[in-house]
């Protein structure tokens, strides 16, 4: 992939490595109308996307999906051949009347009266995570903590074996190595014979992910539970006509969107509470701030950086005239830092009480599935932290995912102070 | 947007079953009136659907998929 010179770059992944490149979004927030940002790729070369980065602009763009189609192309900023865009489509991949399918196969699960049923497990999980942190002394946040805390929540209430979590993480750093430029596996890992542009993210690991999606799917077959993955492959029984693709895709993004989101937030929180100590002890001395907090916590990490869409016709957006298959890329990073809805939108402030943020995206039905688990899961880590008095001291700086669409942090060394 | 003159007014919510895919939203904000259907997955009303037009607003702006919706008056 190429990418040629632009009047104001924001998607060269290396741009990603100290953070999002803050600067560089609001100088394209600032300019009226809609920016055209160059950006070629094998399938588009002179091609490029239209860079929607005002808060208003994306909520009303969010709204009128019917225009602003998640099917008829990509979801992420290259293109796909038609066989491949099929072979991954999910739940993040369609519109109306699919997405309203796949979506109420789960829906259920997520809603903010069934997450609340998850609540005293996540605090177990939560409060052994840190306790083992608190013995020793600290060390690595993502890995001690970030990573496996949502990780098993979510296969619990998948209902996949927590003994699998490692390996589902492992697979989930590859998918985010392949939003980048510089994937490490090799063509053929994990045993992979699949050509790599029928993959999510161009990676083997997503044959991996296919793989035992599979391997569980005919064990719940077989074995009926109360949880969610028998609940998908039953549902094909029960004539809901949930293909195995389909199946596999949504199990992909269920494991992926499921913990690597997450695992962003909740690193991105010990590194906002550690640079920001004061905002740790305000929460302390006042626990009734922890809902502010989840939500600022939130806006502050955006853990996926923009998605895209694809006109289904001629149509307009911010005074700019946008052409029936023109690319059109939501900035949430930079729509979570407009001064026009955030005041003083570069300070940490847990006092925050109006925080329409868009890190659950812009509100239309694309909307965060898993946005109460989000919240919830987060909740319950701050609460835990401040019940052990546990404040961070960084002590290692943070190695960034070299990514421009998630917010990853791989590693980031923390203490208790 | 609501001005001051109609903050006070009452209006009526309709809810469109095709379009709701049962985030919950509406159950968490106005658990009196919307409730997210065990066996359907999607909203219905359990409760009075008229709320005052500010609130009814929010309501409407918060729903993702657009399922709900001020009447429109006659």
């Amino acid at each position: 992939m190429t990418i040629p010179e632009t009047p104001i770059d924001i998607t060269t992944p290396s741009l990603y490595l100290d953070g999002v490149p803050h600067d560089r979004l609001a100088a394209i927030r600032e300019t009226p109308g809609l920016v055209w940002h160059p950006y070629e790729d094998v399938l588009s070369k002179g091609g490029g996307f239209w860079a929607v980065t005002r808060h208003e602009d994306i909520k009303e763009m969010s709204k009128r999906a019917d225009v602003f189609s998640s099917a008829i192309g990509h979801s992420n900023l290259w293109d796909l051949e038609a066989d491949a865009l099929e072979a991954r489509r999910s739940i993040i991949d369609s519109d109306a009347p699919d997405h309203t399918r796949l979506r109420r196969l789960v829906s259920k699960a997520f809603t903010p009266r069934n997450i609340r049923v998850w609540e005293g497990t996540t605090r177990q999980i939560a409060g052994d995570l840190l306790d083992e942190f608190i013995a020793a002394g600290g060390g690595d946040w993502v890995k001690m903590v970030a990573a496996p805390l949502p990780i098993r929540v979510i296969l619990t209430i998948l209902g996949v074996p927590i003994k699998d979590a490692d390996f589902l993480v492992e697979l989930s750093n590859f998918l985010v190595e392949g939003t980048g430029d510089a994937p490490s596996l090799p063509d053929d890992a994990y045993g992979n014979t699949t050509p790599l542009r029928l993959l999510p993210f161009g990676s083997p690991a997503s044959h991996a992910m296919y793989q035992y999606a599979e391997k569980i799917g005919s064990d719940r077959k077989a074995e009926p539970q109360e949880d969610i993955v028998t609940q998908l492959v039953l549902a094909e029984e029960n004539g809901d006509r949930l293909s195995e693709a389909e199946y596999r895709n949504f199990f992909h993004v269920l494991i992926f969107a499921g913990n690597e989101t997450t695992r962003t937030a909740m690193t991105h929180a010990a590194m906002a509470f550690a640079e920001n100590p004061d905002q740790w002890d305000r929460l302390v001395a006042d626990p009734s701030l922890t809902a502010n907090a989840v939500d600022e916590v939130i806006r502050w990490a955006t853990p996926v950086l923009h998605m895209r869409r694809t006109a289904a016709e001629d149509t307009e957006l911010a005074g700019t005239s946008i052409a029936k298959g023109d690319k059109v890329v939501m900035w949430y990073a930079a729509a979570n830092r407009d001064p026009d809805v955030f005041e003083e939108p570069f300070s940490f402030d847990i006092g925050r009480e109006d925080n329409p943020h868009f890190a659950f995206g812009g509100g239309g039905p694309h909307f965060c599935l898993g946005a109460f688990l989000a919240r919830m899961e987060i909740q319950v880590l701050l609460e835990e932290m401040a019940t052990r008095g546990l404040g961070l001291t960084m002590t290692q700086a943070p190695v960034h995912a070299p990514s421009n669409f998630v917010h990853g942090v791989l590693s980031v060394g923390m203490e208790p102070r | 947007m609501s001005t001051e003159a109609d903050v006070n007014d009452t209006v009526r919510l309709t809810l469109d079953s095709e379009a709701c895919i049962g985030v919950g939203q509406c159950e968490l904000l106005e658990p009196t009136v919307f409730r997210i259907d065990d066996d359907e997955n999607i909203s219905v009303f359990v409760g009075e659907r008229d709320l005052l037009r500010p609130r009814a607003e929010i309501v409407v702006d918060k729903c993702p998929s657009g399922a709900i919706q001020i009447a429109e008056e006659t």
